[in-house]
């Protein structure tokens, strides 16, 4: 919001230098935004934040302000001018107000003989540096008191007025109104007007209409200064889609008792230069009247929340500064009245933060807390997730972060946005491939080989949405077993002893989704059950794991046995075989390890081979065999002896043969 | 005798101009092999008389010896030559590029989140996470922001198709954690964070926060300027001034910005801080009593809280000049962490 320097400079004497007020009022208040130098003025650009909207949308607001954090004198511009008119408000026009809950006051006086023309320079330019358009000396003397006070102010041509009446109701269903600037909406009973005997005149606390708008041949105007419920003004506001200077002013709710100073700055305003007379009498529809209240602030408290010492007397005084009452003083406490204008103050924390912030709070020193410092329990999941991924890290894989939405990609059930930013972010993703596999194609210009993973959240519609943590990795330039070796590796790290691979079975929903090859993919299982998929990803040629990382959470254990160094040597003798090509390396390896037993240290199968010279239907199988006693050196004849049984165990299925 | 003087003069002249261990070798094969001629001279001793033997053969020995530390001499000398010739052949030009050895790389957030997470939980800060998708609830009426009010305006939502919305900033966890904890508490709360809003170098509608809560029976602001200012120094690892202005959030009273030195210009004022020196990184303030109220906590309590973007610390760590990086997942940027 804009303010103009030299506006202020009427309500407080020796204001300071801009620079040094725009630091001030950052420090103690608001952010100043900018200062725009202008010729002979100042525009300051205030960040008002919304809780003070309704008392420092306003120069005064403003005013008051600086002069708490300054201390220095606020000057309030005087009412106490005689007003000339002959004529009363009341012999001009009836307010009827239909719907009070809507209107808590509606206050109006006439000003008659008005020479509507040009407003005097002086008040163009403070118009102009706020950003207002000046139109004439009657409009402009009603926002000029706007931007001044903070109540928005209307005025009608009376003459306009059909039988003289101004009813504050709701609309009706199939009326209309055509606004000063042209543009005509459509009303239903929703919306608040201020209407006369026949039709809307103006939207209420939003836009007057064109059809009582003040003219060159206007002679009679009646002033409205009025009080709207915040609630009605910003549904009406929202719903005909106009935000208007008095609309927003009105959205943060005004002070009702602001309503009667402003017509009467206003009326004196007109007289002075629109050569008005202004009536003597007013009309008040007043019906819900609002009182201060009063708050006991604990002067312990204070002290104590903002950790530093300010005296009774600092506090009563930065207090008044701001326009505060105080009713009783006591050792301790002091009985606080807040002004009506100040809504936003009800509680001894509001009266706290008006010292804290006056005072400052670089005054406020840094202590650390007193208590007692007890060591933080560790969040197992994200301990987890940092161990995840150091290890992926070590294999050499990046991290990637993408975003929770997705374009539709016909993929099953999805949550969706009520407000999506665009279509390609209609959706919250159910999965993290679809974001790693664009990563990949993305990539793919500037590198020849990726490796990336994502922890991050999925989301899933089943009768309630849930959102569940994932982990998938993404890998390219490499085959299946690359992968699922480190797999093998994660999980191995994480202390999960027994993991295996299924044939992955699909559900026929899922088989809609041909994202996986189906042949090259496998179920990850662990003892608590199947936690995540491995295979090779169609679209692209690139090898993914996708593990629900809550459930991988439940299965880790974080032991890790150390076993110990055999002092004896090892003993490694190759063993080739040929098996139909569907048979599993899990169930040759079971044989193998079960005929060997204890001697057999570890079994390494180092090549598959399919093709030239062997069989169609068959494959090569090449394992090293790793022999070794943890008692004893074994001898040459132990191991031949051991790999006989192995080699006739594997032969027992006349489908299988052993290579010599 | 002459011969002696002979054979040793000319052998050591021999060994001299021997160019290579080939050329020594074969003089030495010439005087001191089976068959050289020293070794013939040497053997004939034998058949000298007793006296002549004596004599000859002191003189014989002695040559012989001294051609063979000259041998020895020259030798050692030819092979570190030559093992220096050899050397001289394998150079290298070490100012050509080292292999690159492929290895992973953790994303710039999780680098400042941990960095973050450490700090705190070395000041006893638990950690607690809440979900993405919240209640109107917990994302706004427990935080004391009403509905229809405009002071909820300021957060931008993305609401979803049947009601819950997307969590505009990571304060529900607070909720969450103080209905179920009592305190005396401290936590730290790290999660992403969604706002509806058009991007640009500085803007993202996908964000991660970093909130802080503390709570007990004394805690002050002072307090909050402690443990704020530590973590700055420490994220940072420099001394960075940190500043509190008033700040409007309705959850706390009273409601602080926090800024800290621009840490590009030094405070001096440049474009990065758009001349103020400051730059704006967290919302703190103190706990509002009806966030208490709404989280089921008696009016005994009091604390504060604080958030901040993940990604704005990040950028002012390393120097990151656009905000659309973080989720670019361009590798030629994360391959920089
Ligand atoms: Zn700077």
């Amino acid at each position: 919001m804009l303010f103009s320097y030299n506006w202020l400079k009427d309500y407080v004497k020796s204001l300071p230098a801009p620079d040094k007020l725009a630091v001030s009022l950052t420090m103690h208040f608001a952010e100043v935004e900018d200062i725009k130098k202008l010729a002979g003025d100042f525009v300051f650009d205030i960040d008002i934040r919304p809780n003070r909207a309704a008392d420092c949308f306003s120069h005064l607001g403003i005013a008051r302000e600086i002069a708490a954090i300054a201390n220095l004198t606020l000057k309030m511009p005087s009412v106490k001018v005689p007003f000339l008119g002959a004529v009363k408000t009341t012999d001009l026009v009836e307010v009827i107000v239909q719907d009070k809950p809507a209107c808590s006051r509606y206050t109006a006086k006439a000003v008659t003989d008005v020479k509507v023309g040009p407003s005097p320079k002086w008040l163009q330019d403070r118009l102009k540096a706020c950003g207002m358009r000046p139109i004439n000396n009657i409009v402009d003397a009603a926002n000029y008191v706007m931007l001044e006070t903070g109540q928005p102010l209307h005025a009608f041509d009376a003459e306009k007025l059909q039988g003289k009446k101004i009813i504050v109701r709701p609309a009706k269903k199939t009326e209309e109104i055509v606004t000063l600037d042209g543009d005509k909406f459509s009303l239903d009973p929703t919306i608040l007007v201020i209407a006369d005997e026949k039709k809307p005149v103006a939207i209420a606390g939003i836009k007057g209409g064109k059809d009582t708008e003040i003219d060159k041949q206007t002679k009679t105007i009646i002033i409205e200064s009025a009080n709207f419920n915040p609630l009605a003004i910003r549904r009406a506001s929202k719903k005909i889609n106009l935000r208007t200077d008095a609309s927003v002013r009105f959205e943060h709710g005004l002070d009702p008792n602001l309503a009667e100073f402003a017509l009467n700055r206003a009326a004196s305003l007109m007289q002075k230069i629109a050569k008005g007379k202004a009536a003597k009498d007013m009309i008040d529809i007043y019906s819900q009247k609002v009182s201060p209240v009063q708050i006991n602030l604990d002067l312990n408290y204070l002290n104590g929340l903002l950790g530093i010492n300010i005296a009774k007397t600092r506090a009563a005084q930065i207090l008044k500064k701001l326009g505060f009452k105080i009713i009783k003083q006591t050792k301790k406490y002091l009985l606080v009245e807040a002004p009506t204008s100040r809504s936003d103050v009800s509680l001894p924390e509001d009266l706290i933060e008006e010292i804290g912030r006056i005072v400052g709070y670089e005054q406020i020193p840094a202590v650390f807390p007193a208590a007692s410092l007890i060591p933080a329990k560790r969040n197992d999941g994200l301990f987890w997730e940092d161990m995840v991924k150091d290890i992926l890290k070590a294999v050499g894989f990046t991290e990637v972060y993408n975003y929770s939405f997705i374009a539709d990609k016909d993929a099953g059930e999805l949550v969706e946005l009520q407000n999506p930013l665009s279509a390609e972010q209609k959706y919250l993703r159910p999965s993290l491939i679809p974001g790693l596999l664009t990563n990949a194609k993305k990539n793919a210009a500037n590198f020849s080989s990726i490796k990336i993973f994502e922890i991050g959240k999925i989301f899933k519609k089943d009768k309630d949405i849930k959102e569940q943590k994932q982990l998938t990795a993404l890998m390219t330039g490499t085959d299946f077993y690359q992968l699922k070796g480190i797999v093998d590796l994660l999980l191995e790290k994480l202390g999960i002893s027994s993991v295996w691979y299924d044939d992955y079975q699909p559900t026929p929903e899922e088989s809609k989704l041909e994202l996986w090859h189906p042949q090259k993919r496998a179920e990850i299982k662990t003892d608590d059950g199947e936690i995540g998929f491995l295979g090779e990803i169609l679209p692209i040629k690139a090898v993914v794991f996708d593990i629900n990382f809550d459930k991988l959470v439940e299965s880790v254990s974080g032991e890790h046995e150390y076993r110990p160094i055999s002092k004896f040597p090892a003993v490694v003798r190759d063993l080739a075989i040929l098996v139909p090509r569907k048979i599993k390396v899990e169930e040759v390896l079971n044989k193998i390890n079960t005929a060997g037993g204890a001697i057999i240290r570890d079994v390494d199968l180092f090549d598959i081979y399919e093709g030239e010279e062997v069989p169609d239907d068959k494959k090569n199988l090449a394992f090293h065999i790793i022999y070794q006693s943890e008692e004893k050196t074994l001898t040459s004849a132990e191991v031949d002896l051991v790999q006989q049984k192995v080699i006739k165990a594997l032969e027992k299925d006349p489908s299988w043969e052993v290579r010599k | 005798m002459t011969d002696l003087k002979k054979i040793k003069k000319e052998a050591e002249k021999e060994i001299g101009s021997a160019k290579d261990l080939k050329e020594l070798q074969d003089v030495f094969n010439q005087y001191l092999g089976k068959r050289g001629e020293l070794t013939q001279i040497l053997r004939s001793l034998k058949d000298m008389p007793k006296r002549e033997r004596i004599m000859f053969g002191k003189d014989a020995n002695d040559v012989k010896n001294a051609l063979t530390i000259a041998f020895d001499e020259k030798s050692a000398g030819l092979k570190a030559g030559e093992a220096r010739a050899a050397e001289e052949k394998e150079w290298i030009d070490v100012t050509a590029p080292g292999k690159k050895i492929a290895v992973g790389h953790l994303h710039p957030l999780t680098l400042a989140k941990r960095k973050t997470m450490e700090i705190f939980q070395s000041m006893g800060f638990a950690v607690a996470e809440g979900p993405d998708i919240e209640t109107e609830w917990y994302n706004f009426d427990a935080l004391n922001i009403p509905k229809d009010h405009p002071a909820r305006d300021v957060w931008d939502t993305f609401y979803l198709k049947d009601g819950p919305l997307l969590r505009t900033h990571t304060s529900p966890v607070q909720i969450r954690y103080m209905e179920k904890n009592n305190p005396p508490l401290r936590i730290i709360a790290p999660g992403t964070v969604y706002r509806h809003e058009s991007t640009d170098s500085s803007h993202e509608f996908q964000l991660y926060q970093v909130e802080g809560l503390m709570v007990d029976k004394d805690i002050s602001v002072a307090n909050l300027k402690a443990v704020v200012g530590e973590f700055f120094r420490r994220f940072f690892e420099k001394e960075v001034d940190f500043r509190l202005r008033p700040d409007f959030f309705p959850f706390v009273e009273p409601g602080f910005d926090i800024s800290i030195t621009c840490l590009v210009c030094g405070g001096k004022g440049c474009s990065v801080c758009k001349e103020t020196g400051w730059l704006e990184v967290a919302g703190a303030g103190m706990v509002h009593p009806n966030v208490f109220k709404a989280a089921g906590l008696s009016p005994e309590w009091q604390g504060w809280a604080f958030g901040f973007g993940l990604e704005r610390l990040a950028m002012l760590k390393y120097r990151i000049n656009d905000i659309r990086l973080f989720r670019s997942s361009d590798l030629r940027f994360l391959n920089q962490f």
